[in-house]
C-alpha cells in the first residue's frame, strides 16, 4: 500500500503541484508555440507524454543498469539526448502512419520535442530524485501529462481570445505571455503541498 | 608542456569505455529505429516526391504551409499554388509545372480567356466606390462599375497570377498569351468568375466578352459593349452560336474560323466578340497603355 500511494502522491506532484511548465518553466518553447488550438494542443500534449514516458523508461534502465555500474554518471547527458532524439523519431513514424491528418497539421514542430527541455528535464529530474523504476515511469507519465494539462488550457484561453479586441501590440507571442503568467499565478494555489 | 601532464593523467582506458558505451547505446536505438521503420514505413506519392525534389528545401514557410513537404503536397492537389515559392523562384515554377504537366502540350494549350470587354470608358452609370482596392471588396457594392457581372479591374487575378501574365489596362483585364500557363491561379482569383480556361485548339480564338445575363435595355443602361442578346449571332452562324439567358455562348466542340462565325463576330451590333491568343491583333494597346489604378 505505501509504494501505491507513493506513486499517486508522485504522479499528482508532477501533474498538478511542481508542474513542469508552471513551476520549472520548462517546455515552454511549444507550450507557446503550439497552442493555437485546443486540437493541435492535445495532439502535441499527447506526443511529449509518448515521449517523456518511454524516454523516462530507457533513461533510467540506460542510467542504473549502465552507466552507474561503470561508474560513468557524466555520460549521462549525451546518452539521455540520443535515446530522446530516437524516441522523437518514433513518434514521428507512428503519427505518419495512423494519424496522417494530425501530422500534416503540426508534424513540422515534431522536433521541437526533441530539443525540448522539458523531457531531457524529467529525465534528469528522476535520476536527482534517485527513483525507482515504477517511480520513474509514473514520474516521466505525469510530467507529459501536466504539460499536456497545460498546453491545452492555454489553448481553449487562446481560441476564446479570438473573439476578443486585442491591442494589436498584444496580438500573438506577447498576450500568450501574459496569459502564461496569469495561469501560473493561479497554479501557486498549490505551491508547497508536496516537496519536488 | 601543460598539455603533456594533462595527457598524463588522461585514464585512456575510461575513455574507450565510455566511447563503447555511448556507441553501444546509439547502436541500439538504431537497431530499434530500423524495426520501427519496417513496421510503420508510409509510401509516398510519386508526384508529391518529385516536386519535392525540384523544391529548394529551405522550410522556410515563405509560402504560407508548413514547410517544403507540405507545399510539395498542397501543390500536387491544387495547381493554383504554382507560384507561391519565394526561394524558389521562376525556374522552381517552371519545374513544378513540367511535373504537373501543365505546360503547354503541342496540341491544344489550355490558357485562360476573359469574358468582358468593358474599358472603364465604356462602363456607364457606374456607382462611386470608394473601398478596399479589391474585386472581392468591390463585387458586394451594388453598381460599382457599373455592370452587376463585368471586370471591376481592383487586380484581385493580377496578383493571384505567378507568371505576371495579366494587366489592367483602362480598367479591363487583358491577359498577355506569351506569358500564360493555364494553372488556373485567375480562375478562383476572380470573384465574378470572368475568367474560364479554354483549349485553344487553333490561336486567336473567339471569345464572347460578356457575361451579362440581364435584358437587351438592362445591358445598355450600365455598358457599352455588352451583350444584348439580339441574337444575330445565332442567325448568321447556328452551328457555333446559341443564345442562353440573353447571352451569346459558342460552342467550342462546333467552333472553327469558318467564314460564318468570323461573319458573325463582324456584324455583331455591339463588337462585342473578341480575338484572343498569341497572334491576335491587340489594337491601340500600346500607345495607349495607361494602367488605370482607381
Amino acid at each position: 500500500m505505501d509504494l501505491v500511494s507513493k506513486l499517486i502522491v508522485i504522479l499528482i506532484s508532477t501533474t498538478v503541484v511542481n508542474n513542469f511548465v508552471f513551476t520549472k518553466f520548462l517546455g515552454t518553447c511549444p507550450y507557446i508555440g503550439v497552442s493555437r488550438q485546443v486540437g493541435m494542443a492535445f495532439g502535441m500534449g499527447c506526443a511529449v507524454t509518448f515521449v517523456t514516458t518511454l524516454s523516462g523508461i530507457m533513461t533510467w534502465l540506460i542510467n542504473v543498469k549502465v552507466l552507474t555500474p561503470i561508474n560513468m554518471p557524466y555520460l549521462k547527458y549525451i546518452a539521455f539526448i540520443m535515446v530522446i532524439a530516437a524516441m522523437v523519431q518514433l513518434v514521428e513514424m507512428y503519427l505518419r502512419k495512423f494519424f496522417r491528418s494530425l501530422y500534416d497539421a503540426f508534424g513540422i514542430f515534431l522536433p521541437l520535442i526533441t530539443t525540448n527541455c522539458v523531457v531531457l528535464g524529467i529525465c534528469l529530474f528522476v535520476d536527482l530524485w534517485q527513483y525507482g523504476f515504477l517511480e520513474a515511469t509514473v514520474a516521466s507519465f505525469g510530467a507529459g501529462l501536466g504539460f499536456t494539462l497545460a498546453i491545452c488550457i492555454m489553448a481553449g484561453i487562446r481560441e476564446n481570445l479570438e473573439w476578443a479586441d486585442m491591442p494589436k501590440a498584444l496580438r500573438g507571442a506577447p498576450i500568450t505571455l501574459i496569459i502564461a503568467g496569469l495561469l501560473t499565478l493561479a497554479f501557486m494555489g498549490f505551491m508547497g503541498i508536496i516537496k519536488g | 608542456m601543460i598539455f603533456e601532464n594533462l595527457l598524463a593523467t588522461i585514464s585512456w582506458s575510461n575513455v574507450g569505455l565510455a566511447g563503447v558505451v555511448l556507441l553501444g547505446v546509439g547502436l541500439l536505438l538504431v537497431a530499434m529505429l530500423n524495426v520501427a521503420y519496417a513496421k510503420l514505413a508510409v509510401k509516398p506519392n510519386p508526384v508529391v516526391e518529385a516536386i519535392l525534389g525540384v523544391l529548394p528545401g529551405a522550410n522556410c514557410g515563405g509560402c504560407g504551409l508548413a514547410g517544403c513537404s507540405a507545399y510539395a503536397e498542397a501543390v500536387a492537389k491544387d495547381h493554383g499554388l504554382m507560384g507561391r515559392c519565394g526561394p524558389g523562384g521562376d525556374t522552381v515554377v517552371r519545374r513544378i509545372g513540367a511535373i504537373l504537366g501543365i505546360e503547354a502540350a503541342a496540341s491544344a494549350p489550355r490558357r485562360a480567356v476573359l469574358h468582358c470587354a468593358a474599358k472603364i470608358s465604356d462602363k456607364i452609370n457606374t456607382t462611386r466606390y470608394q473601398g478596399a482596392l479589391s474585386c472581392a471588396e468591390a463585387q458586394m457594392v451594388p453598381g460599382a462599375m457599373g455592370c452587376p457581372y463585368g471586370c471591376l479591374g481592383y487586380r484581385d487575378c493580377v496578383v493571384a497570377c505567378a507568371f505576371d501574365a495579366i494587366e489592367i489596362i483602362e480598367g479591363l483585364a487583358v491577359i498577355n498569351y506569351h506569358k500564360c500557363v493555364g494553372c488556373g491561379a485567375c480562375v478562383k482569383a476572380c470573384p465574378r468568375a470572368l475568367i474560364t480556361l479554354l483549349d485553344f485548339s487553333e490561336d486567336p480564338m473567339l471569345v464572347i466578352a460578356c457575361s451579362s445575363i440581364d435584358k437587351a435595355k438592362e445591358v445598355r443602361s450600365y455598358c457599352n459593349v455588352g451583350c444584348v442578346g439580339c441574337g444575330i449571332c445565332a442567325k448568321l452562324a447556328p452551328n457555333t452560336f446559341q443564345l442562353q439567358q440573353n447571352l451569346a455562348v459558342i460552342d467550342y466542340q462546333k467552333y472553327g474560323r469558318w467564314a460564318d462565325s468570323e461573319k458573325a463576330r463582324v456584324k455583331c451590333p455591339r463588337q462585342m466578340m473578341l480575338l484572343v491568343g498569341k497572334n491576335a491583333k491587340i489594337k491601340k494597346i500600346e500607345s495607349e497603355k495607361a494602367i488605370v489604378e482607381n
